[in-house]
């Protein structure tokens, strides 16, 4: 299967279940590094992180609501929605792979590199053939969801989830124009989750019901995460993801008015060795020899699988569901510190982790 | 909610000229500096405490605080503050008889001991407080012409009611408007909700309403049936569509962690324990959350580590002219330097008690002697009970209901009303629960591992503790003052209370009692209660004792009345003796009837806020004609 530009509403709904997949995708990634941090140190680092994992459930909501507002039907628990970690990004970016690891500073350019803004236009000119933002790279590794092939066959990939919202943003545009905005926006207007069941401060849910709203969720997503017309950032004035993350690799926080890659504000005090010396993209097989591991890595994937079936849910109708489903976050945390804490064997100095092995159980 | 920081030093505030000095940065004193800062009005905000809790990092730093603290009383998150010090519950002691009470804080000349608390630190007392935000009653603004109790408000219920809205906007008031039915005149307007849906009832209060529900009781010959119903409260939930007409057709948003840097965090409860003294994710209001909007406006300063010392008085005008503070280097330091600071207007916003002891301690009585006088507080009797089955205690929040059935009725021409709430952290209030329930599981009956922890499970899942809070009136005979002899290490004065239970209050306190020993029967709860001799708040009343809380609600000291003879201040919260002074708070407050006092108080200041910007209008043209001249 390949992307190809949205020219009907079913391709348009693929592009969306796309965007699910790749904004919880990125979840796994951050609430690992976070739980890695031992508790109560790091807390700037902590905190940086927290918000940005709370952005991209935002994200994966308002993704939920234009599913629904497009007459399609959010699923979060069909078999392949959680990667495999380490994975490509289900977008098509596939010069870096996403993995499961510990708070660390390889860790912190995984995550700059999720969160990176479109390349310049000009250090693209040679690369990009179209203006989707798309490039030609070599793909070395089968791909969760292939990519984008040209009219000449060539294999194209979105640089950034910018650009890949930026895709969907003009096939709405397209669509609406071609059908008229009231056969592209079909769904259940009950189905929508509105702030009164999701809030957070950093942007509110939008429901979606027509083609301006679509685009101001799909501008908020863009910008939370890569800022606002290149600055660092969005426009509501909070700083986006790739800047925040930097900070982290910087050791500083930016402040308002500053340049790109340039953070005029306090020190960030970082311990890169408070850290629980996780293992890397671990799989249950690798708790074979002890058992109780074993066996809460196993509740975990029970536990996550509820969850994303609850959330799943919430998409469908029953909106109510999501409160609940956000407390049982509360357990996610405590169920990924009880691996964490815990040695593999007696020898290694490695210890446990969420496998995130959903189809498994 | 996100601020600048705006921490000013000392070199910068004293070049400056400030409109407005307002002491104080809890919820009167920030709600004030933000309504101000809206019109560009310059303005210093003195504040005793360290002020190192405008991040998140300094908030999280009072949480482990509390954790870590043996003792866990309201003031447990603040490190103790030789310089600004409060009081502590921890500190209270029995009164010996023939001498007052000397060696911590406040001093206490008896009869009654109250071991009432307050916060000097940023946000005041709403750093502690649990965060009810129950309005008055109509009737209690005119008790004295109704019941012949008290004393009459010089403004009535519905002049306030524009001010209570936008108290509950300020506060994120989460709640049920159609369960507040105990007043007999119209409270709300019509189709009024409050900006966020209730807190839903624990499962403890859900136990309790099946079988208390419809319980009928004699209340002075009036038969009552009892209901629980929620609270209203400070704390963030879900937004009430419904509320949207009141809001300029948006959805109330909720006010989150108070922060440098975007948070996240605090935009909903998540059902934490801890709501008294400190909420771990800051869903629950405290003042920070304005004040911090305040800063944000570029136009407040706020100056920490300075305790406003003394009050000077042009001898001429009889306006303020300057206030005389002190800044201390740190906590730990006994360095300070003294320093004057001048403005037009002054806003004295320290609490009933500080304020009272700051104007005292400036030799400022107030021509009617009612300085720190009428010094009222809302006097707990806490009942205990074990429910005879398992109902939860400690899932959830502190407290989300109780029976406030009994906060009005002709009554009240012979007893005090009150109101109950459901504990849901257990008798912890009352016995020390749940350290005292483990020492005796460890020592006395020598459990362990799996045994401990399910004979844990099952007495404290099963605790029921109600909190009565009595109504009390305000008597000249109860007051703070000040004596030279005491005075604390930067040298100022300390308080000096001296307190005692009307028996209206006390009538009110022994009907609690009997009418919880009515529910803990419908209940089948034992009742546990007992209240020892040697207890500190003891009172004995016709025959039987009582252990006597303090309820940090603390009013009247600086009583608002139609005159100069009759009160300290006016309806607007304004000196009648000094014309740009303003002492605002409870201590403006005649009654407190049954209710928190902070949402009643900060609706008093949005209605004194408009009283300023007139005032300051006016020194403004005037201040314009004399440069003229």
């Amino acid at each position: 299967m390949h992307l190809h530009p949205i020219k009907t509403v079913e391709d348009l709904q693929f592009y969306v279940a796309t965007a699910i997949q790749l904004e919880h995708a990125t979840i796994p990634p951050y609430l690992t590094a976070m739980y890695s941090i031992h508790p109560g140190t790091n807390k700037d680092a902590y905190d940086v992180m927290r918000v940005v994992a709370i952005e991209e459930m935002l994200h994966l909501t308002l993704a939920a609501n234009l599913m629904n507002a497009i007459g399609g039907t959010p699923d979060l628990t069909q078999k392949g929605f959680v990667p495999s970690y380490p994975t490509y990004l289900p977008n098509g970016e596939t010069d870096f792979e996403v993995g499961l690891g510990k708070f660390s500073l390889e860790t912190i350019d995984t995550f700059l590199n999720i969160e990176r803004p479109p390349l310049p236009t000009n250090s693209k000119k040679n690369n990009a053939t179209s203006n989707l933002g798309l490039l030609k790279t070599q793909r070395t590794k089968k791909m969760l969801i292939p990519t984008f092939k040209s009219a000449e066959g060539d294999e194209l990939h979105f640089y950034s989830i910018g650009e890949f919202y930026k895709a969907i943003g003009e096939g709405i545009t397209k669509l609406t124009e071609e059908l008229g905005e009231k056969n592209v926006f079909v769904g259940d207007p009950d189905k929508q989750i509105t702030p009164e069941y999701y809030y957070s401060g950093g942007g509110e849910i939008i429901p979606i019901h027509n083609k301006k709203s679509a685009l101001a969720a799909i501008r908020l997503i863009s910008e939370q995460g890569e800022g606002h017309e290149g600055g660092i950032f969005d426009y509501e004035g909070e700083l986006s993801h790739y800047y925040r993350f930097q900070q982290i690799k910087l050791g500083k926080y930016y402040h308002k008015g500053d340049e790109p890659n340039d953070p005029s504000g306090e020190s960030m005090p970082i311990d890169w060795d408070a850290v629980y010396p996780i293992q890397s993209n671990p799989r249950i097989e690798d708790f074979e020899n002890v058992l109780e591991l074993k066996k809460a890595a196993i509740d975990f994937n029970l536990f996550y699988k509820n969850f994303l079936k609850q959330l799943t849910n919430s998409f469908n109708g029953k909106p109510d569901q999501l409160i609940s489903a956000v407390g049982g976050m509360f357990r996610i945390k405590e169920m990924s510190y009880q691996l964490m804490r815990n040695p593999i064997n007696e020898k290694e100095k490695t210890t446990g982790a969420p496998t995130f092995e959903i189809d498994l159980v | 909610m996100r601020h600048k920081n705006r921490i000013v030093d000392h070199k910068t505030a004293f070049a400056k000229n400030y409109d407005v000095v307002i002491v104080g940065s809890g919820i009167s004193g920030s709600i004030i500096a933000k309504e101000l800062s809206k019109k560009g009005y310059d303005i210093l905000i003195l504040e005793a405490g360290p002020g190192k809790d405008l991040t998140l990092s300094g908030y999280e730093k009072y949480l482990n605080n509390f954790y870590s603290a043996v003792s866990k009383d309201n003031n447990a998150p603040y490190k103790r503050n030789p310089n600004a010090p409060m009081p502590r519950s921890v500190d209270v002691k029995k009164l010996e008889s023939g001498k007052p009470n000397t060696d911590s804080y406040l001093v206490q000349n008896g009869p009654f001991i109250s071991d009432f608390t307050y916060s000097r630190v940023v946000g005041g007392t709403t750093m502690h407080f649990e965060s009810k935000t129950p309005r008055m009653l109509p009737e209690d603004f005119n008790i004295l012409t109704r019941y012949g109790r008290g004393l009459d408000w010089p403004l009535k219920y519905e002049e306030l009611m524009p001010y209570y809205r936008k108290a509950e906007f300020e506060m994120g008031v989460s709640g049920d408007v159609s369960s507040q039915t105990f007043s007999n005149e119209k409270a709300y307007e019509d189709g009024y909700v409050f900006p966020m849906q209730e807190m839903p009832p624990s499962y403890l209060d859900q136990c309790v309403a099946k079988k208390v529900n419809g319980t009928k009781i004699n209340i002075a010959g009036e038969i009552r049936s009892l209901k629980i119903r929620t609270f209203p409260q400070g704390r963030n939930g879900i937004p009430n569509e419904d509320y949207k007409k009141f809001n300029n057709g948006e959805l109330f948003r909720p006010v989150g962690a108070v922060s440098q840097h975007q948070a996240e965090e605090g935009e909903r409860c998540q059902g934490n324990n801890n709501c008294t003294p400190i909420c771990p994710v800051q869903a629950k209001y405290d003042a920070r959350k304005t004040l911090a909007q305040a800063l944000e406006s570029g136009c407040v300063d706020i100056l920490t580590r300075t305790v406003a010392s003394r009050v000077v008085i042009d001898p001429v005008t009889q306006k303020v002219s300057a206030i005389v503070c002190k800044s201390y280097k740190d906590l730990d330091s006994k360095e300070y330097t003294s320093e004057t600071i001048t403005a037009k207007l002054f806003v004295l916003a320290a609490n009933a008690v500080e304020n009272a002891r700051l104007m005292l301690a400036s030799g400022l009585n107030s021509s009617s002697d009612l300085m720190g006088r009428n010094l009222m507080d809302h006097p707990y009797l806490l009942t205990w009970g074990l429910l005879p089955e398992i109902a939860g205690t400690t899932r959830g929040t502190i407290c989300t209901s109780g029976i406030s059935d009994i906060r009005n009725g002709d009554f009240r021409t012979e007893q005090a009303a009150f109101a109950v709430d459901i504990h849901n952290d257990g008798w912890g209030w009352a016995t020390g629960s749940p350290t005292t329930n483990l020492e005796d599981i460890v020592d006395n009956k020598n459990k362990f591992g799996k045994d401990l922890r399910n004979e844990l499970v099952h007495q404290i899942s099963k605790q029921l503790l109600l909190a009565n809070m009595v109504e009390m009136m305000p008597d000249p005979c109860n007051r703070i003052t000040v004596n030279p002899k005491y005075v604390d290490q930067l040298g100022n004065p300390r308080p000096i209370v001296t307190m005692q239970i009307p028996e209206y209050t006390m009538k009110g306190i022994a009907y609690a009692r009997q009418m919880s020993r009515q529910i803990f029967q419908r209940l089948g709860a034992e009742d546990y209660s007992v209240y020892g001799t040697d207890d500190y708040g003891y009172v004995k009343y016709k025959g039987e004792g009582y252990a006597i809380r303090g309820g940090n609600h603390l009013a009247g000291t600086h009583i608002m009345g139609t005159d100069a003879t009759n009160s300290v201040v006016d309806a607007k919260q304004k000196s009648w003796d000094h014309s740009n002074l303003y002492l605002v708070g409870a201590g403006s407050m005649p009654t407190i009837g049954t209710s928190n006092t902070t949402l009643t108080l900060a609706a008093l200041c949005f209605k004194s806020v408009d009283a300023i910007l007139e005032d300051l209008k006016h020194l403004h043209s005037s201040k314009q004609i004399s440069n003229q001249l």
